[in-house]
This record gives structure tokens, sequence and C-alpha cells, in this order.
């Protein structure tokens, strides 16, 4: 995925609906479920075993950086049915390890880094992944979001230092709050995606 | 399975023949632990009439538990709507507002479906002249299987040494599925802070030898607090030597921590208003229900001791019930807490 270069990022880039992003190179990503074998806790296995989950088949992705900061935006479809319980969320994966894995949210022994956003929080989370929902939260280094539905679809910006795209590649999480997705139920990318510079 | 082994184990013991229902452990839990954002609705104590549907609404029929094998298993998150309350108020409108006598105290929500801890005080069941209910005070049973920590994905919650189930708040995701496998639906959802919340024992001042405020606080006597595996405390001669106090639903396989001294209760009227004294007003079936079938032996052992009394006997089992000492409700915890200081008590 091409990564624009831009000198005025946080005006241009900061919303997900900023006018710089029209020009940024988009890419559509599948998004699939972690296998529910793989869930941490014998409880979500079985709760979730007949149950489908990850319901968000794809994801738009599209990164843009000033040199300071990686900008990456995410636009999925919304599942528009009316839940009061649990919010939808995304987040923006990068390996913690060379052999990190995105489709596991990573494993206690070559974590990932999730920017992690939830509709409804005021702030976005930075978060040490251990397998699917096994998560630490992080001291924010700055993690910022930005959301939007219109037209029946999400568009989030996730923003945070340029270097943690040091690894060279990015993954992508949709939890669909409707399907009351949580932890390691939500729609992973089936593969890191590369980044290189425009 | 986690291995959740307590070297101690607390326990609760509430004589459900002495809760008058006046919520003091409920208020006192109240005003000293949840009076933050987001907690206005969460009564991590809480009593309720039974026959009722209880706090949150219908709890019973939601799920959750251990399986014959400890496994914990699937059950319903409990939802805003269904645990209710956390209302605001007309005060402005009432105290200020010019309207005295006309405008009265009314939660400021849609008038269907409202819910709320204690809301189904005192209907009980039964037709006049044999209604009965009783008050049934719950809180987290710091289970010594407690499911929700097997249940968690982030590994939030841990079973100390003293017996105390507890969150680190700073590790819950508030992904909930401790609340859905708890049986006692006694874990709430903090909706501003984003974590699940529940009774934490009063661990601070268990650490420093004064009771939880629900047990020191209780104008009844009614509720005993002391370590499970001391065999001279109170709850272990209650529970282990008379059996006379017994798990809330057993049968949920979680081994819960807070046990209950089984009601009696008056006998019934028939139509011409003579005793019955075959049938108790409460249904022994219901009561079977609730803390299963050895709640017809714990009774019967009650009514016998007390008989005993009667008689001009003596009985060690009803001297502990009674409390004529009421520290001695307090087991090991028996520190006034005016005797702390701040920096003690942190």
């Amino acid at each position: 995925m091409k990564v624009s270069k831009v000198s005025d990022a946080a005006s241009s880039l900061g919303s997900p609906t900023a006018a710089g992003w029209s020009s940024a190179a988009a890419e559509t990503v599948k998004l699939g479920a972690i296998p529910v074998a793989a869930q941490p806790t014998a409880y979500i296995q079985e709760a979730w075993a007949k149950r489908p989950y990850a319901s968000t088949s794809r994801a738009k992705v599209a990164a843009a950086t000033d040199g300071e900061r990686l900008y990456v935006r995410l636009e999925w479809a919304d599942d528009a049915k009316a839940n009061g319980e649990f919010p939808d969320g995304a987040a923006v994966v990068f390996p913690g390890a060379a052999n990190s894995a995105v489709e596991t949210l990573g494993s206690a022994a070559a974590p990932v880094g999730l920017w992690y956003w939830q509709n409804g929080r005021a702030e976005a989370l930075e978060i040490e992944s251990h397998g699917p929902g096994v998560f630490r939260k992080q001291a924010s280094d700055g993690i910022k979001a930005t959301a939007a539905l219109e037209s029946g679809r999400w568009s989030v910006v996730l923003s945070g230092p340029a270097t943690a795209a040091k690894g060279g590649k990015v993954g992508v999480v949709v939890w669909n709050g409707t399907n009351e997705e949580r932890a390691g139920l939500g729609a992973v990318s089936q593969g890191w995606l590369g980044l290189e510079q425009a | 399975m986690t291995e959740t082994t307590a070297a101690h184990q607390i326990a609760w013991v509430y004589d459900l023949n002495k809760c008058i229902g006046c919520q003091t452990c409920s208020v006192a839990c109240k005003v000293l632990w949840t009076r933050d954002e987001g907690e206005k609705h969460e009564w991590w104590c809480s009593v309720n009439t039974q026959p009722g549907l209880g706090t949150p609404k219908n709890w019973e029929e939601m799920g959750g538990g251990a399986d014959e094998t400890g496994r914990p298993k699937p059950g319903h998150q409990p939802t805003r709507e269904e645990f209710g309350g956390g209302f605001d108020f007309n005060h402005e409108e009432v105290f200020y507002g010019g309207s005295a006598g006309k405008v009265f105290l009314e939660p400021q929500a849609p008038r269907e479906n409202r819910w709320a801890m204690n809301w189904d005080e005192d209907q009980g069941a039964g037709e006049w002249p044999n209604s009965y209910y009783f008050y049934l005070p719950r809180m987290c049973n710091h289970c010594s299987n407690p499911v929700c920590l097997q249940a968690c994905a982030t590994g939030a919650l841990a079973k100390r040494e003293d017996g105390l189930v507890l969150r680190d708040e700073d590790i819950c995701m508030g992904d909930r599925f401790c609340m859905e496998a708890c049986p006692y639906k006694k874990i709430y959802f903090n909706y501003e802070r984003h974590v699940a919340q529940q009774c934490i024992g009063c661990f601070p001042r268990i650490e420093a030898g004064v009771a939880p405020a629900c047990v020191r606080q209780c104008p009844g006597r009614a509720v005993f607090v002391g370590w499970m595996d001391d065999e001279s405390s109170s709850v272990h001669r209650l529970v282990h030597e008379w059996k006379i106090a017994l798990p809330l639903h057993g049968e949920a396989g979680t081994q819960p921590n807070v046990f209950y001294v089984p009601p009696l209760s008056p006998y019934r009227l028939k139509e011409d208003m003579s005793i019955d004294y075959e049938q108790p007003r409460i249904p022994p079936e219901y009561l079977e229900s609730l803390f299963g079938p050895e709640v017809h032996s714990a009774l019967a052992t009650v009514k016998g001791e007390m008989d005993k009394v009667r008689e001009g006997g003596s009985s060690e089992m009803m001297k502990t019930l009674i409390a004529y000492k009421w520290q001695e409700l307090l087991g090991p915890f028996s520190r006034d807490p005016v005797e702390l200081t701040p920096s003690a008590a942190s």
C-alpha cells in the first residue's frame, strides 16, 4: 500500500472526511475470522461455537505521513441494526516482532501492537496484543482517532508516531458492535499489508 | 481450568430470618464504592424481595455458571435496561419550580419497561391471607470456581489468597464475557469508563482488620463474615458444622462463598382462617428452587434448636444466630473503622 507524503497532514488528513484523503491511494482489504478454537478461553470458544462473528467482510485502507506521524484511514460498511450494548470498533495493527501474525492478533511470544478506536470512547488506546483479544493497554504514545458515520459507512482515521510503521506493514481489525463482536471476535485482515513510500 | 485455589477463603452468611430489607447494607456499599462516573446504576450489594424478578430483572433466567466439570457455561449479559436505575430526577422542578404539591419526584426516563434495583419491593407472591415474601441480600459471591475469571480474555480478574475475586480495571477491556458467565449477574458494566465492576469485598477494610461495610452497618445483625477455613468461625460453623447456611443456586456450580440461613415462615391459613400446621406459607419447593434440597433439613434444624430453647434448653447455634454481642458477626475483622487513619487505610 502506498503511503502518501503530505506536508500539512494534521489539517488535511486529521479527519476521515478531510479533502486530503480523496487523493490518497486506498486498497480494499479482505477481512476474516480468527478460528473459534484459537479464542483465548474455553468460555468464548463454547459461547461462539455456533454464532457467526467477524461479520465485516472488507475494509478500505489508506495511509499517509508527514514524516512525524502516520495517518491510517479505515472505511467499512456499518451494520445498521441497533445494539445498545456493544460499540463498533476498529484498529490498525503493527507487528511487534519479525514473526508476528496479524491473522491471530499476535501471540505471547510474538505480540502485535494496536491503535484501537471504539465508538463512544473519548480517547484512542494503544494496545499490545498477545493473541485474539488478549490485550494489554499501554501508556498512550499520542495515538489519536477521529471517526464519522455517513451514509451507512464508518470512516476512521487513526494516527500516531510514524515510527510505528518501521516494520513496513500494517493490518486491520473491525468489530461489529451490533453482532456483539469484541476481543478476538472482530474481522481481521488476512495477512500483512506492505507499506511503501509513494 | 485456571488455578483459583485460595489459601484462605473469606465468606459471608446472611440470616434471612433477620434481614428486614432496610437496604442499609446496599447504601453502606453504595456510598463507599459506587459514586464515581458511570456507577450510578451500580449496586454491588442489593436487597430484593423474593419471590421477584430481582436485580437485574429476571436474572435467574440469564444462564451462565459452570457445568459438571467446572467449565463456564454461556449466559446472557444483562443490559443497561435490565439493570435499570441510575435515573436522573426532576429535583429542580419539584423543589424550585413553584409547583409544590402539584409536581412530584419522577425518574426522567420513559415509563415503559422501567426497572431498577429493588423495583419489585414487597410484591412477593401468594394470595391473601397466605401471601408471602422475604428479603434476599445479594453481592458478588467471590466464588471458589469463579467462572468470570475463567471467561475473561484479558486476565483482568484474579482470585486472591484471601479468596476475594478482584478485577484490575487497568487491564479490563470491557469485553463483558465475565458478565455473561456469572450465574448471579452481579457484575455491572460502567458505560462511562468502559470496564466491568463488581463487589471488591471491601478489601482495603479487610486488609486493615475492618469488616466489610455491608456487614458492619447491618442494623439487623443479620450478616456474618469470617474465614471459612477457620473451624471456630461462625461462618464455618453455620455452613459446615450445623449445615443451616446454604449457597444460593448452588447448582450453578461456581461454589459461591456467600451463604444464607433460609427463611422460616408462618403457617398457612385455611379458608375458615384456622391455622394449617402442615403447610408453611413460603412453599418449601420455592425455597428448594433457591437453596437446593438441603433447605428442608436446614429449616428443620433451626426449628429444632428454637424448640429446644423454648423448652428451657441451651443452643450454641441459636446464640450464634441471635448475636447478643454484635462484634461476633465481624469475625476477625472487628477493628473499628474510626481507628483507621487515611494512611493506615491505604
